[in-house]
């Protein structure tokens, strides 16, 4: 008996009906990728803004102030004065999260002396177990403090040789954001969106289906027929192809037309690394229902392999970088880092498909072992 | 009938779940200390009909009355003295059969000294050790059966509903079952039992066969054998292959004829129409009444249903 | 081409810590109906599922011909039909959709498919209902459905772990006709059955308890083997010793 395409397509036609006639799944399905974009898109907005700042300026001369109004003039910082250093201690204890801005007596001195030696001094305290926050506060003010220089600079022309010149002579810092000049993180996450969707709702789709046949008694009757596992499982990954497809074109719609996100690389190539990444998961999604052969263990599994890793092993919320060593070969292991990689890359540069050559591989490989797995393990009797 | 003697009256119930009529225009009614054995397949109203009378569902039409009670209106004060044991649910697997019995009786608000009291006697009525420390998911079907029959006596209901007690456990579980529910019936109470063995239906005082919805025949076995069998049905051992060709004329003649192995059985209704059919095989054949069973019983009854 | 006989040889089978089959030793002759009684827990299922080659016996072999020529593991996939006790059938699918569904599995031509569709469902009396979803079908019209679909491929060795058990006495009559319409030459069937009833209504009986089998022969052969005058006593007997 031979690979019979009619019995494929037949199992696949039966699957579509399947997901016709249910209409929670489907509705599932179509709505889950709305759900997380909208979430992540507009509700987590992950640009900090009007983060409260306690302001004890020290100093009290037109130097400082037009620092500090250059600070509130940014919209990161909402800024209220505080006079006395009890009145700041109080201020630190009472409310949340909050920062607390010194500036010393003399800032204004040392500024307009353009001496290196002696830099204007400003100190910020930041509530550390917001990190996050805290670290933020610490970037923008340096975004601050440079704009702040120039306009002095400009201001200023015969106290410096120009912007070159730092007038505080501090170190300065001047970092340029290719890609994502304004580093906005909707550009960010949004094309990272579908390695989410695909990761988690494409694995959870199959990993039901093989243990629902299995539970429903349906299985022992195809297993007596002439069908062979190869047949089964490429006809249950089609139907879920396409749905899990039209998914990501939906995201993909969303984030260039309604996010304005720009896409800048091979729209072909993007198109094909997501066939194969959908592949590779729903695969993955049988290769589970396929072992564990019970709805509920499946679903289980899949989200411990789809919905974690999506998150954690990928980039999306951790970058990889910054992993120990360790982990960031293992995160290697996983094909939503390598999508993400290759989503991130393709919607916001233009660089040339062969650069991501390897993460395309990877998915592709990870694709091949899935099936091959899945088709390998499937049981063609009843035993338990 | 002794009108005092009548503890459940059905009449015209119809259950209707949407557009399905569950229970399509019943009536009946059980007297006290009756075994009333209530057949038919799965799906052909059983069960419903039974949680209608228990209070846990609602006619759709008709009335039910326990005692006279409305069941519908008056569920608080007849659940005490009803007796339940589920087709699906019976005990919980992880538990003992004494913790099973504690949190049954609990229900019903006994004391744990009454439970244990209660305990002691049923597991002597259903003949079993009164320890048994496994969770009942260690114990075989039929044991598990008998300690589910004890959980619905514990608070001592005078209306016991046995739902497919029997289903799926071996033939010597289902002789004990019903030796069981005959000892119950004899102690006064009344067991209202469904089952889909139709050779089970011979232990029981009266019966009703159900056939999606409504009831196509009642009353005792041996009423019902004869109500629907003025005629016996005949067997037919055959001499020569002529079973098919046999089978075929007896079709044209609109007798109906079921394969047995290596005989033919017949429910005839005319006799001389049956001699008719049969006359070009004379002699390739022999022939003998059989006793009806209830199964024949419940053909005949639906056949004739489906002529009307 | 005549229908297919089943031998099995000394099977043994252990499912989890029960002894399933014990050393089982039997012949299922070619174009009869034999029927395999036993109470629940005697190996019935266990045995029908090693004769469709869905469990694989711990020792012993199991061997099929046709005619006498041996049939190879992929011959007999292909000429027998098997339907389990349990629900198999997909509940939102329609009859024609099962129907069409194993047409293809069975890759069968559309010609002989109409054919043997038309001639099913007028035996069966299922015409009316090929549009109706098999999980709104009663248990009775389920089983027929199930039959049918096995049936489409004309097996030569039919398999079916208790059909009758839950459904009403005239389905169970329809389901009986049905076998016997189909069994013959052509068609080896392998019935198990709980209801000892049923025993009468084989050809062959073949008497498992405790995944043993006791006895096979005619009904009538069987009985008198026990000394019994009803199937049931055969098992309050044994289980008493």
């Amino acid at each position: 008996m031979n690979f019979s395409w009619r019995r494929a397509r037949s199992v696949a036609l039966k699957e579509y009906k399947h997901i016709l006639r249910d209409p929670f799944t489907l509705a599932v399905t179509l709505i889950l990728p709305l759900v997380f974009v909208g979430m992540f898109g507009f509700v987590i907005d992950l640009d900090y803004k009007h983060m409260r700042v306690y302001v004890r300026d020290n100093d009290q001369t037109s130097v400082s102030r037009r620092f500090l109004q250059e600070m509130a003039s940014s919209g990161y910082f909402d800024l209220t004065p505080v006079h006395s250093p009890a009145e700041a201690d109080q201020a630190l204890e009472k409310n949340g999260s909050p920062a607390l801005l010194i500036i010393k007596r003399g800032f204004g001195r040392n500024v307009r002396s353009g001496n290196p030696e002696t830099p204007g001094q400003i100190q910020l305290l930041a509530d550390g177990t917001d990190n996050v926050q805290a670290s933020i506060m610490g970037t923008y003010l340096q975004g601050v403090i440079q704009k702040a220089n120039a306009v002095f600079a400009r201001d200023n022309p015969e106290l410096s040789g120009g912007a070159e010149r730092a007038p505080n002579g501090g170190d300065q810092i001047r970092s340029r954001f290719l890609f994502n000049p304004e580093l906005n993180s909707r550009w960010f996450i949004v094309p990272a969106l579908s390695t989410i969707i695909i990761g988690f709702l494409a694995i959870v789709l199959t990993a039901l289906t093989v243990a629902k046949e299995w539970e429903n008694g349906s299985m022992e009757l195809l297993l007596s027929t002439p069908v062979r596992p190869a047949e089964i499982v490429l006809g249950k990954l089609v139907p879920y192809f396409l749905l899990t497809f039209f998914d990501v074109l939906v995201v993909f719609v969303l984030a260039v037309y309604v996010f304005r996100i720009p896409f800048l690389g091979s729209f072909l190539f993007y198109m094909a690394a997501c066939w194969v990444y959908i592949t590779g998961a729903l695969a993955l999604g049988l290769v589970i229902s396929v072992v564990t052969r019970q709805q509920q263990a499946a679903i289980q599994f899949a989200f411990a392999v789809g919905l974690l890793p999506s998150f954690i092993f990928s980039g999306f919320i951790f970058p990889i970088e910054n992993m120990p060593a360790f982990f960031q070969y293992f995160t290697a292991l996983f094909p939503q880092r390598w999508f993400l990689l290759i989503s991130r890359t393709v919607f916001l540069s233009d660089a040339a498909p062969m650069t991501l050559a390897t993460a395309f591989g990877a998915i592709g490989l990870f694709a091949a072992a899935m099936i091959l797995l899945a088709v390998h393990k499937f049981k063609t009797d009843v035993e338990p | 009938m002794n009108e005092n003697d009548i503890v459940i009256s059905v009449k015209n119930l119809v259950v209707a779940f949407g557009d399905f009529h569950a229970v399509d225009g019943v009536s009946f009614d059980v007297r006290r200390g009756e075994i009333f054995g209530f057949l038919g397949a799965n799906g052909a109203g059983k069960t419903t009909t039974i949680r209608t009378i228990c209070g846990i569902l609602n006619p759709s039409e008709g009335s039910v009355t326990v005692d006279g009670k409305d069941v519908s209106s008056s569920t608080a004060v007849l659940k005490p003295r009803i007796g339940y044991m589920s087709q699906k649910f019976t005990l919980y697997p992880d538990l003992s059969v004494r913790e099973n019995m504690y949190f049954a009786g609990s229900l019903y608000g006994m004391s744990p000294k009454q439970i244990d009291e209660r305990a002691r006697k049923l597991m002597d009525f259903i003949g079993l050790p009164q320890r048994i420390p496994d969770p009942v998911s260690h114990l075989s079907g039929g044991v598990k059966q008998m300690v589910a029959l004890a959980s619905s006596l514990l608070h001592d209901p005078e209306l016991v509903f046995l739902d497919e007690p029997t289903a799926g456990t071996s033939p010597q579980t289902r002789v004990a079952f019903w030796a069981l529910i005959r000892r119950l019936a004899e102690m006064g109470k009344t067991v209202f039992v469904t089952t889909h063995y139709m050779d089970e239906a011979e232990y029981c005082g009266r019966i009703a066969l159900m056939e999606r919805g409504k009831i196509v025949a009642l009353g005792t076995p041996q009423k019902l054998k004869e109500q629907f069998f003025p005629v016996k049905p005949l067997e037919i051992a055959f001499h020569a292959p002529v079973q098919n060709a046999l089978r075929e004329a007896l079709k044209q003649a609109g007798i109906e004829s079921a394969v047995f192995g290596n005989h033919l059985r017949v429910r005839v209704s005319d006799r001389a129409a049956f001699e008719r059919a049969c006359a070009p095989f004379a002699g390739q054949f022999s022939v003998k009444e059989v006793e009806p069973t209830l199964e024949d019983v419940f053909l005949q009854a639906v056949s004739g249903r489906e002529a009307k | 081409m005549p229908a297919v006989r089943a031998q099995v040889h000394q099977v043994s089978k252990k499912m989890g810590r029960a002894q399933a089959l014990w050393q089982v030793e039997d012949v299922f002759g070619a174009g009869q109906v034999h029927g395999i009684i036993g109470p629940n827990g005697a190996g019935k299922t266990t045995l029908i599922r090693v004769l469709a080659g869905l469990l694989h016996p711990d020792e012993g072999t199991v061997s099929y011909d046709e005619g006498g020529t041996v049939l190879s593991a992929a011959d007999v996939k292909r000429v027998t039909g098997y339907f389990p006790q349990e629900p198999s059938l997909y509940p939102d699918l329609t009859c024609r959709e099962h129907l069409e569904f194993f047409r293809d599995l069975y890759d069968l031509p559309q010609a002989d498919f109409e054919r043997r569709a038309e001639e099913l469902l007028h035996a069966t009396g299922m015409a009316p209902f090929t549009d109706r979803p098999a999980g709104k079908l009663s248990g009775g019209m389920y089983k027929k459905l199930g039959l049918m679909c096995v049936l489409l491929n004309r097996p030569k060795l039919l398999l079916l772990d208790e059909p009758t058990i839950g459904v009403d006495p005239v389905s169970r009559q329809e389901l009986w006709d049905l076998v016997y319409g189909f069994a013959g030459e052509q068609m080896t069937v392998i019935v198990s059955t709980s209801y000892m009833d049923e025993a009468g209504r084989c050809s062959q009986v073949h008497v498992l308890s405790s995944g043993q089998m006791l006895a096979a022969g005619t009904p009538e052969d069987v009985m008198k083997h026990f000394g019994v005058t009803d199937f049931a006593e055969i098992f309050l007997n044994h289980e008493r010793k």
